[in-house]
């Protein structure tokens, strides 16, 4: 993680009034995914940190280090265990999120590719980069994707924690991205390691929400709710489903915190978490594996729990419309909740063929299907080959294929995602950031910043703080900021 | 990006299946759909058929690295 600096400017001070996203049900989205990278075809094993370093010359080479900002707003940087991953920008909008991490992807698969070369140079020229978007490796070690939502500070994190876990545990169905194991596919990526996850949050050693990292926006009205259990997915629908409907879950949870009344969610609670997990990957009709209530209230099902988060989000929309329809710039609330419902419908009449082309584990299920209908005596190694491949942004065809021929339906066309690959949302603080750093590095100016601070570094140490990252507009420090950007470089010498 | 509804993409090549739409349909263009849907699922097993020739248990057994945070 960055190194975090203590936002002890609290927008309660005077001359700041609240942010602008405090009232109401706006939101700021920003997914984090740890990328697993390999190289095949060279004679000699070749160790994930050489390929990872091979991928971030370039980064080196400009920043100095591999840990940077980018001109969109985004963060990229080597994480532990060798693991290139790609902080999106801030965004407002669960659709906004997605294309950032798909120029995300885009920006990985071109470091992999031009690292490429040099690797073959060195290894031979049979030798394949593989950048992987997935969550575990083939020695079982695990790594993620996690999603950050801004929530209001008003609501207790128990209740978060209590009112959310559910859903996230039960949302997989939706969103998890299976995985061939050797006895066959299981929903999600992470089922074992979840274990950990959910043990962890509900003993609180290692919470949901996190408390100690800074909320990246005024602590008084604001927490980052770090969300550490999902897979990575390659559906567009399925990521955007994912943060979709996670938001209206928050909104009900915040509102019902504002006011004071119970949200409806409270009957959700699990008696026994990891083991509901568990039971759900395992269990690909999603309705059949059973869940013990908390509080001896009976038991529920994967799909049930949805459709109960589902049916308190719709009444929540329908009574709340006009502030919902506020709450996302770039996505529609009815839309997300017919999606959301007609794929648990599918699910619950067992038609899990009309979500083949939309959900990472069902287009897992059908392929490997149709694999094992022409080659039966195909190896459960040869079928986690195919998995990886699914995942591989580097040289994987699967995935190509299946878009390229309608197999798998994707939300964003590709010139949306290429303008995100230069260009933060233009509706967040990121759009500072992106149009800061994109300076400083068309000037070879030294700056240095992180999700909350620009800062010039010569001749003199200037900087500026964002703490709202609601508010994109340049305030009168960040436009002196940005003059003593183009003032120190070495275009200062130059004709503009 | 004020998009609007989401809206499914829609392939150039290929058929024209209109996937964001899983309402329920007739009987003969349930069969059509599931035929074109099958052809379209055997064009992804032509296109991956290389894959397959690979040394699956290098290509598997390459992919090894610490866990994440």
């Amino acid at each position: 993680m960055p190194q975090l600096r203590d936002s002890g400017n609290h927008g309660s001070q005077a001359g700041l009034g609240p942010s602008s996203g405090l009232a109401g049900f706006s939101r700021i989205f920003g997914i984090e995914t740890e990328y697993g990278v390999s190289l095949t075809g060279s004679e000699q094993p070749v160790e994930a940190g050489e390929v990872a370093m091979a991928m971030f010359t370039p980064v080196l080479a400009r920043s100095r280090s591999t840990n940077t900002y980018l001109p969109n707003g985004a963060r990229l940087y080597l994480d532990v265990g060798s693991h290139p991953e790609y902080a999106t920008a801030e965004a407002a909008d669960p659709l906004d999120a997605l294309a950032q991490d798909l120029a995300g992807e885009a920006i990985m698969r071109r470091l992999a590719l031009e690292a490429q070369g040099g690797l073959q140079e060195r290894y031979g020229d049979q030798a394949r980069i593989h950048v992987y978007k997935n969550n575990v490796d083939s020695a079982g070690h695990s790594f993620g994707c996690h999603e950050n939502y801004l929530v209001r500070r008003f609501v207790p994190l128990p209740t978060i924690e209590a009112q959310l876990l559910p859903f996230l545990i039960s949302r997989q169905i939706l969103t998890g991205a299976g995985r061939m194991t050797g006895q066959g596919l299981v929903v999600t990526q992470r089922a074992k390691f979840l274990d950990e996850a959910i043990s962890s949050a509900t003993t609180r050693s290692r919470p949901m929400v996190n408390t100690r990292d800074e909320p990246h926006a005024d602590p008084d009205e604001f927490r980052r709710l770090h969300v550490i259990i999902g897979d990575s997915n390659r559906s567009q629908f399925a990521a955007f489903m994912k943060t979709a409907t996670t938001h209206l879950v928050l909104c009900v949870i915040e509102e019902a915190a504002r006011l004071g009344v119970p949200s409806g969610l409270e009957a959700c609670a699990l008696a026994d978490p990891m083991a509901a997990n568990r039971a759900l990957s395992g269990d690909l009709t999603c309705t059949t594996a059973r869940f013990r209530l908390a509080d001896g209230r009976g038991q529920t099902s994967a799909v049930e729990l949805q459709e109960r988060y589902l049916a308190v989000a719709g009444d929540f929309v329908s009574t709340h419309e006009e502030a919902m329809a506020a709450s996302l710039p770039s996505s529609d609330c009815q839309t997300i909740l017919k999606e959301w419902s007609k794929s648990l419908e599918a699910i619950r009449s067992g038609h899990m063929s009309d979500l083949t082309n939309r959900l990472d584990w069902l287009a897992k299920d059908r392929l490997m299907a149709g694999i094992k209908s022409r080659h039966p005596a195909i190896s459960p190694t040869k079928l986690k080959a195919l998995d990886l491949d699914y995942h591989d942004l580097a040289n994987g065809s699967i995935y190509h294929s299946m878009v390229r021929h309608g197999v798998m339906v994707t939300l964003l066309d590709r010139d949306t995602v290429d303008q995100c690959v230069d260009h933060p949302p233009a509706n967040t603080r990121a759009a500072l950031r992106g149009a800061f750093v994109n300076k400083a590095q068309e000037l070879a100016a030294s700056f240095s910043c992180d999700w909350t601070h620009l800062q010039v570094s010569s001749p003199r140490k200037r900087e500026v703080l964002l703490l709202d990252p609601f508010d994109s507009r340049p305030n009168p420090d960040y436009l002196k900021l940005m003059q003593a950007l183009g003032e120190e470089g070495p275009a200062a010498h130059q004709a503009l | 990006m004020a998009q609007g509804p989401i809206r499914a993409q829609r392939q150039s090549q290929g058929s024209e299946r209109d996937q964001a739409d899983l309402a329920p349909v007739g009987q003969a263009k349930a069969q059509a759909n599931i035929s074109q849907s099958d052809q379209a699922l055997d064009a992804v097993l032509d296109d991956i058929e290389s894959v397959l020739e690979t040394n699956a248990e290098d290509y598997v057994k390459s992919f090894v690295q610490q866990g994440g945070q």
